[in-house]
């Protein structure tokens, strides 16, 4: 046990923990979401899309602005997307790849014209949660706040889009406007992962967590509960690793990343449970 | 079949519609009265669905009328229930029974807020008409496909609708899941409600229906059941596919 | 015990480290020092001697420019009671943001104070200028000063032996200015051109009046690549001023400086033979120290160039 409390005794640990455990959980419900409606590819699209805002952002603004860039990029690819998802004469997959590999192919070549900037494009990719300060927990916090409570809100509507879409819209509910709403969720929590995790990491806690709570749960509250749980085991086992790897075994192992790799490694035990239940069922 | 005592509640003015250019029912014309059953009979193709979606204000009527409830489709929704084909739901959905028959309580409850008791009650008694309470808490997709079809109708009943549009629900389901389904659309009619639904199976038009309105991209008839199944009609309507009749008897048109 | 297995599957997977740990406290008679780069590192042991522990962010090997802190390092700037940095925007891209996360109050030692900076070749989003000024044993000089001077200012009771220390090494630096001066006098003049990986040694070209023809990288940041326009430009004048060799360098690829030495038609100096440009070599190995270092480079240039050792 001491093990695993070792090593947030020290303040830069403990932003980091509080960042990955706030993270963890928003992206965690947002998840469910992803993975009910079979968002996976899109919200890989919206990874992509908010990239070159994170670049334009530090640009013009320096580290401050980038989840200024993110944010407004992030609503034109939401838009863009929803729009296109709604109508499309090329079909919706090869759209959508469009968009993404143009998107993202802006920001490298807008980061490339800056020739100091290597480390601050993995620092974009992939995230630097070891120097979050108070500010980026502030900004994650509040970005979570706006979607849990966005979720909230209009969480039985979503979820009556999501089963039956026919049925919602002989209601008379706009399912595009119902799909915008999802997919400015899932791009803000892009937006809040971005200095955390980066953008390219950030698709496995949009993803991972609903996955597992599916494997695991026929209810939506169970496979919530789940879902935020594993978020947020991965997130504590994973900074103890890379902290305990880095201080005790001289090994470097990226924080952000080895929090996904616990993630996706819990996956795999929730695999296995999952299998071994239909065996034994 | 008792004759029809309430107010129009569905009125089709030599309506015709179209999807953008395209025209693809033309000239229905007819009205439906509540406590009334209307059978939606034609070929695949022949716009059932589409007439259907008109109704609710989702497809555009580009010549003629069509008037739900003393108003337009749009306004109309709010008390317009639909229940579409039990197959195009996934049956693995994360979602019980119960919560299914909540969500027809949702455009009443509005945004924002929680559903009731009040709310729950109606979603428990539109269980309990089709005979479907104790299963509750199971899991949707766990139900046979005629149960599947007939928890779809609680949720329309759920929200207490004055009319009530089915999209070909008796399809491959069996005969208990049917027979509920009757009685519970027999009920809904019985508190004034109207019933339109498209079906292919003749016997249960007679069975059930009061009108008929027989469609093949245009209105080949639209009157009282006995007198609009005839051969002739039918043979109008379906072209040269086969049909089957009540009896034991099958005619092929040709 | 998840967490057992779960670090024991990443360590596995994770392959190779530098092994052995590099615990940020030492001895309780000891100051803690953090050091930035290993050229740093090795002048504060050389100064600090038995009273400082110096623990280096980062590895032989490593490119400064572009480093991510791990846990270890931020926890050891965290206990550190003095950390000392290269300066002159080398550490720019993370140490500022490493130093305050780890809540470092104390004083960062800018060890190139006082050295007179080159600016850039115009390419470089660096303001600061040009980083390398270890390699002009004159600034190293300078260097080592400041380094002596925050040394005593920290550990006033030190003070003696810091000093002695310092001035002995002074002396190393300044004969091995003396030693580079002579041998790099023995090129015979027209050769005296460099190309070399990165633009790493504008002060020891601008000391030694050697003529730097170009780099690969066109810039001090290691990140920027020629243009296919640029590198047949670089070829061109390699052909032109007959520079007899292009050299590469330890911590980078040696791939494009192969490449355009083929084009060239000249020789590659590469392998064993590499510049130490931005660091030293392994702890233990010839180039492990500053001194080590740059004997190996005056002499590698030299011999390639035609001079005598």
């Amino acid at each position: 046990m001491r093990y695993l409390l070792e090593p947030f005794g020290s303040p830069f640990m403990q932003r980091a923990l509080a960042e990955a455990l706030l993270l963890g959980a928003v992206a965690a419900v947002v998840s469910v979401f992803v993975v009910l409606r079979r968002l996976s590819f899109v919200a890989d699209v919206l990874t992509h899309t908010v990239f070159p805002g994170v670049v334009i952002g530090f640009v013009v603004a320096g580290t401050s602005g980038i989840v200024w860039g993110a944010s407004v990029f992030a609503v034109l690819s939401t838009v863009l997307i929803t729009v296109l998802a709604g109508r499309s004469r090329v079909t919706e997959d090869a759209s959508m790849a469009i968009v993404l590999t143009g998107f993202f192919a802006v920001g490298v070549v807008l980061v490339s014209r800056q020739t100091s900037f290597t480390s601050d494009l993995t620092a974009f990719l992939f995230g630097r949660i070891l120097t979050v300060d108070r500010q980026q927990l502030v900004v994650t916090a509040v970005i979570g706040a706006a979607v849990l409570l966005l979720l909230g809100l209009l969480g039985k509507e979503l979820l009556f889009r999501a089963f039956d879409p026919a049925g919602a819209e002989a209601r008379g509910y706009r399912v595009l406007a119902l799909d915008l709403v999802l997919n400015l969720v899932v791009a803000l929590v892009v937006v809040a992962a971005v200095r955390a995790v980066g953008t390219v990491l950030v698709i496995a806690l949009l993803v991972v967590p609903g996955a597992a709570g599916r494997l695991l749960s026929d209810r939506l509250a169970g496979i919530t509960l789940i879902a935020v749980g594993t978020a947020l085991l991965a997130g504590w086992l994973g900074l103890v690793a890379s902290w305990q790897a880095s201080v005790n075994h001289g090994l470097r192992l990226a924080s952000g990343a080895t929090v996904v790799l616990v993630l996706v490694l819990l996956y795999g035990v929730a695999a296995a449970i999952a299998t071994a239940r239909k065996v034994r069922a | 079949m008792s004759e029809p005592t309430g107010p129009v509640l569905l009125r089709f003015d030599h309506a015709s519609l179209a999807y953008g250019r395209a025209r693809v029912v033309e000239d229905v014309h007819g009205s439906v009265h509540g406590g009334e059953a209307v059978a939606l009979i034609g070929p695949n193709g022949a716009g059932k669905s589409t007439l259907l979606r008109a109704v609710l204000g989702l497809v555009d009527v580009v010549s003629g009328r069509i008037e739900v409830l003393g108003s337009t489709p749009a306004r109309a929704r709010r008390d317009v229930a639909y229940v579409p084909q039990v197959d195009t739901l996934d049956a693995q959905f994360p979602v019980s029974v119960g919560q299914v028959v909540l969500m027809g309580r949702y455009r009443d409850v509005g945004w924002l807020r929680r559903p009731g008791v009040r709310d729950r009650a109606l979603a428990d008694d539109a269980l309990e008409a089709v005979g479907l309470a104790e299963r509750k808490d199971d899991r949707f997709g766990t139900l046979s496909g005629g149960q599947r079809q007939r928890v779809l109708l609680a949720r329309a009943i759920a929200q207490q609708p004055r009319l009530l549009l089915l999209d070909e629900p008796f399809n491959g389901v069996d005969a208990v899941s049917q027979q509920a389904l009757l009685a519970a659309l027999r009920r809904l009619q019985d508190d004034g409600a109207a019933v339109v639904v498209s079906t292919h199976d003749l016997a249960l038009a007679h069975l059930a229906c009061d009108e008929v309105c027989l469609l093949n991209k245009h209105q080949v008839a639209f009157g009282p059941t006995e007198a609009t199944l005839t051969p002739e009609l039918l043979r109008a309507a379906y072209g040269g596919q086969a049909l089957e009749l009540a009896g034991d008897s099958v005619i092929v048109a040709r | 015990m998840v967490a057992a297995v779960v670090a024991a599957g990443l360590l596995a997977f994770a392959g190779c480290g530098s092994g052995g740990s590099d615990r940020a406290a030492g001895r309780s008679d000891q100051i803690d020092v953090v050091a930035t780069t290993p050229v740093v590192a090795d002048f504060v042991r050389n100064v600090g001697g038995d009273r400082v522990h110096v623990v280096q962010i980062l590895k032989p090997g490593v490119d400064p420019h572009d480093y991510e802190a791990s846990p270890a390092d931020i926890q050891a700037i965290a206990d550190a009671d003095l950390v000392v940095k290269s300066g002159v925007g080398l550490e720019a891209t993370w140490l500022d943001d490493t130093v305050s996360s780890a809540g470092y109050g104390g004083e960062v030692v800018d060890a190139s104070r006082g050295v007179t900076i080159r600016q850039g070749n115009g390419t470089d989003e660096q303001a600061a200028g040009d980083p390398h000024i270890w390699h002009d044993p004159a600034d190293a000089r300078i260097m080592v000063g400041d380094i002596a001077a925050a040394l005593v200012a920290r550990d006033p009771a030190g003070k003696a032996g810091y000093e002695r220390n310092a001035a002995a090494y002074d002396a190393k630096l300044a004969t091995l200015d003396a030693q580079n001066e002579a041998e790099i006098g023995s090129i015979p003049v027209e050769q005296r051109k460099l190309v070399t990986n990165h633009d790493a040694f504008g002060y020891y070209c601008a000391r030694y009046g050697i003529t730097f023809v170009g780099s690969i990288i066109p810039s001090f940041d290691t990140s920027a690549e020629l243009s296919g326009k640029e590198l047949s430009d670089l070829v061109a004048k390699i052909e032109q001023t007959g520079v007899r060799a292009v050299f590469s360098e330890s911590s980078l690829p040696p791939k494009t400086a192969q490449t355009v030495a083929t084009e060239a038609g000249v020789q590659v100096v590469e392998g064993e033979d590499s510049l130490y440009a931005d660091g030293l070599g392994p702890v233990g190995s010839p180039g492990g120290t500053y001194l080590g270092a740059e004997r190996h480079n005056t002499a590698t240039i030299v011999k390639a160039l035609g001079g005598r050792v």
